[in-house]
């Protein structure tokens, strides 16, 4: 199995993939466990530039010596290339985003072994077409990510979890969502549970916490929580979309799973309740078609399998 | 080129008669955008009413291969709006209605041509805002802002337009619908939003966008800090940004423009300030109280010899005024201006800001900098009169501080688009493989080449057969000798 160390391998490669038609799958018989270098940890900018077999662990490391972070919590421990091709998050979605959402800039090798750049490494930038972005959720079809460029957030200060057992976590959930209290995280970890992260200075999140409290009720409790959320999310059936406002008919529908309600996402056991997006399979198949051209100019010979 | 008559019929009858302009006087009132150094008329403008009109108008345009441009409120900077001769200007002023407020998901679908603002005049009441505020909010329009990722101010915590839009309707340029996203987030496959968010109106039209609203925050405050310096004020916000503090926004000006924005509207900043620092910042109130302690701690370190704080939206509207005012008020202290548009990382400001000093001077013109601070991202004003032959020079001294931004590792534009100001310009940024990939995916959507034409990616035509010198992109010049 190729693990390119390069990215004048991993051009050459799929160049002559390219031409000769062959094939990969990346991330199975084709790898960049050995990009592994960080190449760039701006401090002062709050910005890095990794290559794309990086594990999340690893920089996590780095960044956290000048108490940084990437704002991502995915469950398990992904590459970059890979954290960025499945567009996967954890809890931290509800208030920084996705991949997608904290990616600067990328460079990319096509399937023809074109070496692309696309954004850059400032948190401003609006110059070119956003391929950073394109290749979010691509699976590995559209090209070979091989280094990325990403805003980074400061670590808190403090930390503090409210759970609250509940039969009704839809209220509970429009209860927080009406406040002006400001989380990190809030998962329904379906059935019966509500989970709040709050972050921020000592001060504030111990009177955020409070204040939920006397809102919705609940009690304190350690990160176990969070584990217990990506671990499930991690060994879910099937992802849901869903309009946020339709929690209550969501949840009514589901058995059991964990679910971003903000961002109207459910980790769920394979259902697919009625009420979710893409609203009729005829838009779906639109979109897949609009995807298909993209891949057709990208990779005219099919030689990323996805 | 001038097009079939059979072809203006075809959408009279369609769009009605008062809907589709063709008297060359009328014509004229759609010549340019913003930038209103390029200009060209239009054969025709057409304002469709509906999804199902800017459809009819695009098969048709795709039929007879006649290029198009779409129109919002015409504010753009960068020329994403300036007509094609012979061609269309499709203007999406009529579909102006905000579709639904749906606060249960925090979100409200809008068509194009609704403005910036009343997104959060919708919600205001309920305690909702619409994030992104470009300073042209009061007109322009969400189609112009998905078009530009517009940003403005508070983007620094917020986000751009891209971090706001869930879910678009897109008419491609052969006529074809689809349906991205939704009011969820992160639907599955290749992330198509983040695509057409900021692709200048290169890829289709968008007829609907489901925008995400924020709940507002408990408190908002705002800091005005006077410095001596430049590098003082830098200092205060590397200081700022260390001690892990996000602001909602950092502005700076400097002398040049303190004196603009006096002479303009008076907002009383410190007198004698070389540097004027606005920071705000917003949250739950202990937050914020903690932050603000923080933020006067370092400004003072930093050597602010003057600090006023506002807490009520009168004050708040006072510091905010002579920043507001910054780009209007140049008009007081010279004949012409022209608004650059780059990107810096935060700790390269210092040493571009030098440059920019040298540049201004070896130019023999004046530069005003006013700028979003927290991101790097520079508006340098350059000072010029038209009448006194100095727009050569001035366009050369905006090339020149262009440069600066690129070689510090930076962007060609932070929030103003490439347009058709910086098509040229995007060989300095981007090789030659790059943007022949950004062709490839653009050709996915146009395979005709008739959806806004010329603008984003230079064609010789309009360049010429010689691009400028390449530089290393920023992502390529981290430790890697690897340019293939």
């Amino acid at each position: 199995m190729p693990s390119v160390s390069s990215i004048e391998e991993a051009s050459g490669l799929l160049a002559a993939a390219h031409a000769e038609g062959g094939s990969f799958r990346i991330g199975d018989d084709l790898t960049t466990d050995g990009l592994s270098r960080i190449l760039e940890h701006e401090t002062g900018d709050l910005t890095c530039t990794v290559e794309a077999g990086v594990r999340l662990s690893a920089l996590s490391a780095v960044l956290g010596k000048t108490s940084q972070r990437l704002s991502l919590d995915p469950p398990g421990d992904p590459t970059i290339g890979a954290l960025l091709a499945e567009n996967v998050s954890g809890p931290l979605r509800h208030r920084f985003g996705a991949p997608r959402d904290l990616v600067l800039g990328v460079t990319l090798v096509l399937a023809d072994g074109t070496v692309a750049n696309s954004g850059g490494k400032v948190v401003k930038n609006v110059a070119g077409y956003d391929l950073a972005r394109l290749v979010c959720g691509s699976r590995g079809r559209l090209a070979l990510i091989v280094r990325a460029s990403f805003r980074l957030h400061p670590l808190p200060k403090a930390t503090r979890t409210l759970v609250v057992e509940t039969d009704d976590a839809s209220t509970v959930v429009a209860q927080l969502l009406r406040s002006q209290l400001q989380s990190s995280a809030l998962d329904v970890l379906h059935p019966g549970r509500v989970a709040v992260f709050f972050e921020g200075s000592e001060r504030a999140v111990e009177s955020q916490v409070a204040s939920a409290q006397d809102l919705v009720g609940g009690s304190e409790a350690n990160l176990d929580v969070w584990d217990e959320s990506r671990r499930r999310q991690a060994g879910a059936g099937g992802r849901v979309c869903f309009e946020p406002g339709r929690l209550r008919e969501m949840l009514s529908q589901l058995s059991e799973g964990i679910v971003r309600p903000a961002a109207g996402l459910a980790y769920t056991r394979g259902e697919q309740p009625s009420g979710s997006e893409p609203q009729s399979n005829e838009a779906g198949d639109r979109v897949r078609e609009l995807v298909r051209r993209i891949e057709r100019e990208l990779d005219p010979h099919g030689v990323l399998t996805g | 080129m001038s097009l079939p008559e059979i072809f203006a019929v075809e959408l009279r009858k369609a769009l009605g008669q008062e809907h589709v302009i063709s008297e060359p006087e009328q014509l004229r009132v759609y010549e340019c955008d913003g930038l209103t150094g390029h200009r060209a008329v239009p054969e025709l403008v057409v304002l469709p009413g509906s999804t199902e009109d800017v459809q009819l108008v695009l098969r048709a345009c795709h039929r007879e291969r006649v290029p198009f441009v779409a129109r919002g409120a015409g504010t753009g900077l960068s020329g994403g709006a300036t007509p094609v001769a012979g061609g269309v200007v499709v203007s999406l002023a009529r579909m102006n209605r905000i579709l639904e407020i749906d606060l249960e998901s925090q979100r409200v679908v809008v068509e194009p041509g609704v403005t910036n603002l009343e997104v959060t005049r919708a919600v205001a009441a309920e305690g909702f805002f619409y994030a992104p505020d470009p300073s042209s909010q009061q007109v322009c329009t969400i189609g112009g802002n998905v078009a530009e990722n517009s940003g403005g101010a508070h983007c620094l915590k917020y986000g751009f337009t891209t971090h706001h839009v869930t879910g678009l309707t897109l008419v491609l340029p052969d006529g074809d619908l689809v349906e991205l996203g939704g009011k969820a987030l992160d639907p599955d496959g290749p992330d198509l939003l983040g695509v057409v968010v900021g692709s200048e109106g290169t890829l289709g039209i968008v007829t609907r966008v489901t925008l995400r609203v924020v709940r507002a925050p408990q408190v908002v405050r705002t800091l005005l800090a006077g410095f001596h310096t430049m590098d003082a004020a830098g200092a205060a916000v590397s200081g700022i940004v260390a001690e892990g503090i996000l602001p909602s926004a950092i502005e700076m000006m400097d002398r040049l423009t303190i004196e603009a924005a006096e002479r303009a509207v008076s907002p009383g900043y410190p007198e004698g300030a070389g540097a004027v620092l606005l920071v705000e910042l917003d949250g739950v109130v202990e937050q914020v109280e903690d932050d603000v302690a923080e933020v006067e701690r370092i400004c003072e370190g930093s050597g602010a010899f003057e600090l006023r704080t506002a807490a009520n939206e009168t004050d708040r509207a006072l510091l905010w005024k002579g920043r507001k005012s910054a780009f209007a008020a140049m008009g007081r202290i010279a004949t012409d201006y022209y608004v650059q548009d780059g990107v810096v990382p935060r700790t390269r400001l210092p040493e571009v800001l030098r440059r920019i000093e040298e540049l201004s001077a070896s130019h023999g013109l004046r530069v005003g900098n006013v700028f979003h601070a927290g991101d790097g991202n520079l508006h340098p004003l350059v000072l010029y009169d038209a009448a006194a032959g100095e727009t050569d020079a001035a366009r050369e001294l905006a090339e020149a501080i262009l440069d600066a931004c690129l070689d510090a590792g930076g962007s060609l534009t932070g929030e103003h688009g490439v347009g058709m100001d910086k098509a040229c310009s995007m060989p300095r940024m981007f090789s030659e493989r790059d943007l022949h990939t950004f062709e490839r995916l653009r050709r996915a959507f146009d395979p005709t080449g008739i959806c806004n034409p010329g603008k984003v990616i230079p064609t010789p035509r309009l360049c010429g057969e010689v691009p400028g010198p390449y530089r290393i992109h920023a992502l390529e010049r981290i430790g890697v000798a690897e340019r293939l």
